[in-house]
């Protein structure tokens, strides 16, 4: 008698999901993914290959042409106040409210999505994981660097404390060490068992830290890969050979086999 | 979640920079405003008592019952204070005689006219003016600043309804406003009552319709900031929309609806009106003249064929009849000129009625018009206030004549006017007052208009019900635009 293994249900999961917009433009060309507990999937791809598509379709910013996202196993777009209730999101530039000071908006937002047990002293703790300076808590921020306010928003999405989080584009702009400190932090919920769907240009972190890479062109999901099969590959050049649309399986191979690192 | 979003909207609110200077530009407006009215209202009061006592003292000092007179004048009100209305442009008094038809002369403005350069600010004036400002200060970034900002997205990301949000967003945003609006005016109330000013409970019920107005008129603003926010992607792009549509709002419809009237109703002008009754008097005078010689001819025609004797005998016994008859035709041509001025002038209000309707309905295109409609309405400083006083004076003026008639019948022997006597100690003037003293005590009292409360509130029934109207359209359109509001 033989035991399959069990596979966990996918926290995130994009079913045949495609989008054309009124100008005809496709975003999204039957994309399918799945995101498990306790993995990160990065996708890359340049401008206009459909990841924020992706995301904003997955938050019900956008309605699918046809398809599905499913969070938890619900339609985002069909059920969106019961599918936000599994995930967090972090934007490329993240705009809390200037005339607040961090805590106040870290506490708004938290209770936003849904945790109002919390107290000051949780916050506290969550703003000093993400690396924010204590004497920021109470400052407004509109005194903030992008940085500082990158952190306010992954300590609001740790705090909301969703099985699945959202990130688009996090370190955008961020210096060396603060999206060191990210990545790390990232990795961190990763053990904790979340699911992450991340977005990103940054092909060297993605491979330092995603389960799964997939590359996005013109809306198609052109390549994926595991953590293990990128191992030893040159993602860049892969990248750009499928990005420039004429990867061939012979360049695959080659490109696969040469261990540049 | 509803009760979290109000709190963060109204916390925004109170903690940003256009609070506190909404707060106190309101402040101090309004508080200025009510104080300068009390003590323009104050002044207002002693010059009417003043006048009061000297047409008083005038009838008192009259010699004789034909020569007596009286001024009557408009008192001033305690709601002139919030709204002015047309209190400083209509005339504040009007003779009472036998003989002048009533006209109410002298306005404030036409005696002080320094004051008519930088005219009175209102409660209702602030509120019109610089309350609906702030109103698209307020709300001009509500939906797609939030956006630009990146926080509609992260608000957005969370299980709440589009819904709760503009809720939460129009709440907040009213609190907001509606407190700059409050607190100063009811310091305003408190110093009505400190400066013992003779505010009745009806006047207080004027009040409290007029702070209701004052809401639905902010109110009516925030909706369409938050429509304008919600339809526009750019909140550069919504203010500017939002000031041509205060500009068209505020300045241009409520001056086209008096304009389009002009032009659909015309109304003859004065000079035409008193051509009219020049030509017609002209000629009812010739066709008399015409009628007199003709029945001249007829009479000597009877006399042909007497002698003289008879013939002057024969006038002598008709002479009284005759008399009669022409003093009759006479007194006919004067009742039809007094008729036919009458039914011109009936012509000309009627005109100018439907002329003011209309131009009040043109003009109620815009939610201005029904605010300050409905604000002068419930103050009774509106556009009816000077027909209101002058048919009161004529009621007087009837009750006057009546009264005066019949004291000089009770009277037959008084003479007017002054006596002149020559004797050896030179001239002598005698203006009769001593000789006897008028009895004025039985003279007829004017009773001002008043609008009550209700009925003020009555005639601003139909302004009321259109801002709630504007309202709900607003929002209903805020609605409709947020659901499909693009958030990315």
């Amino acid at each position: 008698m033989t035991t399959e293994p069990i596979q966990a249900a996918p926290l995130l999961e994009a079913r045949n999901l495609t989008k054309v917009y009124e100008d005809g433009v496709k975003a999204l060309d039957n994309l399918n993914l799945k995101v498990l507990p306790g993995e990160i999937f990065a996708m890359l791809g340049g401008n206009g290959a459909g990841k924020t598509t992706t995301i904003n379709t997955f938050l019900d910013f956008i309605q699918p042409t046809s398809g599905s996202a499913l969070i938890n196993s619900i339609d985002a777009n069909q059920e969106p106040l019961e599918a936000k209730k599994y995930v967090s999101f972090v934007s490329e530039n993240v705009q809390l409210y200037p005339n607040f000071t961090a805590m106040q908006n870290v506490d708004f937002f938290v209770r936003l999505g849904g945790q109002s047990n919390y107290e000051r002293a949780d916050y506290e703790h969550a703003l000093i994981r993400v690396g924010l300076q204590r004497e920021a808590f109470d400052k407004k921020l509109k005194d903030f660097s992008k940085g500082m306010r990158q952190k306010c928003g992954i300590a609001i999405a740790i705090l909301k404390d969703a099985p699945a989080i959202l990130l688009d584009e996090p370190t955008s702009g961020l210096d060396p060490k603060a999206g060191k400190e990210f990545t790390r932090l990232v990795g961190e919920l990763r053990d904790e068992g979340k699911a992450i769907l991340m977005s990103t240009h940054d092909i060297f972190r993605a491979k330092e830290i995603a389960d799964y890479v997939g590359i996005l062109n013109n809306g198609v999901l052109v390549a994926q890969k595991t953590y293990e099969e990128l191992r030893g590959v040159n993602l860049e050049e892969l990248y750009v050979e499928y990005m420039a649309g004429y990867m061939d399986e012979t360049l695959e191979s080659a490109v696969l086999t040469n261990d540049l690192d | 979640m509803l009760s979290l979003l109000i709190q963060k909207e109204l916390k925004n609110i109170l903690l940003s920079p256009k609070f506190v200077a909404t707060f106190a530009v309101c402040s101090i407006l309004i508080l200025m405003s009510v104080y300068i009215g009390i003590q323009e209202y104050n002044n207002a009061v002693i010059q009417y008592e003043a006048n009061q006592e000297i047409a008083r003292q005038d009838i008192a000092e009259a010699s004789n019952w034909r020569s007596i007179r009286n001024i009557l004048h408009r008192e001033p009100t305690p709601l002139q204070i919030f709204v002015s209305g047309l209190h400083f442009d209509v005339g504040r008094l009007s003779n009472i005689s036998t003989s002048d038809d009533i006209k109410l002369i002298r306005s404030p403005y036409s005696d002080e006219t320094l004051f008519a350069i930088f005219r009175f600010i209102d409660f209702t004036f602030i509120v019109q003016i610089v309350l609906s400002l702030f109103a698209i200060l307020f709300t001009y970034d509500a939906i797609n600043g939030e956006r630009e900002n990146g926080t509609l997205k992260l608000a957005f990301v969370n299980p709440i309804s589009r819904a709760s949000y503009l809720i939460a967003k129009f709440t907040g945003i009213w609190m907001g406003l509606i407190i700059p609006l409050l607190i100063p005016i009811l310091i305003g109330m408190l110093m009505l009552i400190l400066f013992d000013i003779p505010v009745l409970a009806s006047d207080w019920g004027s009040i409290a319709s007029l702070i209701g107005l004052s809401v639905l008129y902010i109110t009516f603003f925030i909706g369409i900031g938050i429509l304008v926010s919600s339809l526009a992607r750019k909140s550069s792009l919504s203010f500017l929309l939002l000031l041509v549509i205060w500009i068209g709002g505020v300045l241009i419809i409520p001056r086209l609806g008096i304009t389009a009237a002009g032009q659909l109703v015309p109304i003859e002008s004065v000079a035409q009106i008193e051509a009219k009754q020049d030509a017609f008097q002209r000629a009812r005078w010739n066709q008399y003249s015409e009628d007199l010689s003709e029945t001249w001819r007829t009479r000597s025609a009877e006399m042909e064929g007497m002698d003289e004797a008879q013939a002057q005998a024969y006038r002598e016994e008709k002479e009284w009849e005759w008399l009669e008859e022409d003093d009759a035709t006479r007194k006919q041509v004067q009742v039809d000129i007094i008729e036919n001025n009458r039914v011109l002038y009936e012509e000309v209000q009627n005109q100018k009625k439907i002329q003011e309707k209309l131009a009040f309905n043109i003009a109620r295109i815009s939610p201005v018009s029904s605010f300050r409609l409905a604000a002068m309405n419930l103050a009774g400083t509106d556009i009816d206030m000077k027909s209101r006083y002058e048919e009161n004076m004529r009621f007087y003026k009837d009750d006057f004549t009546d009264f005066v008639e019949r004291k000089q019948a009770e009277n037959p022997d008084e003479q007017g006017g002054m006596r002149i006597e020559i004797d050896e100690s030179g001239v002598s003037i005698d203006f009769g007052r001593d000789d006897q003293t008028l009895d004025t005590s039985e003279l007829p009292r004017f009773e001002a208009p008043v609008v009550q409360a209700g009925t003020a509130f009555g005639n601003s029934l139909l302004d009321f019900g259109l801002l709630v109207l504007f309202i709900i359209v607003t929002f209903g359109g805020s609605f409709t635009a947020f659901l499909r509001y693009d958030m990315r």
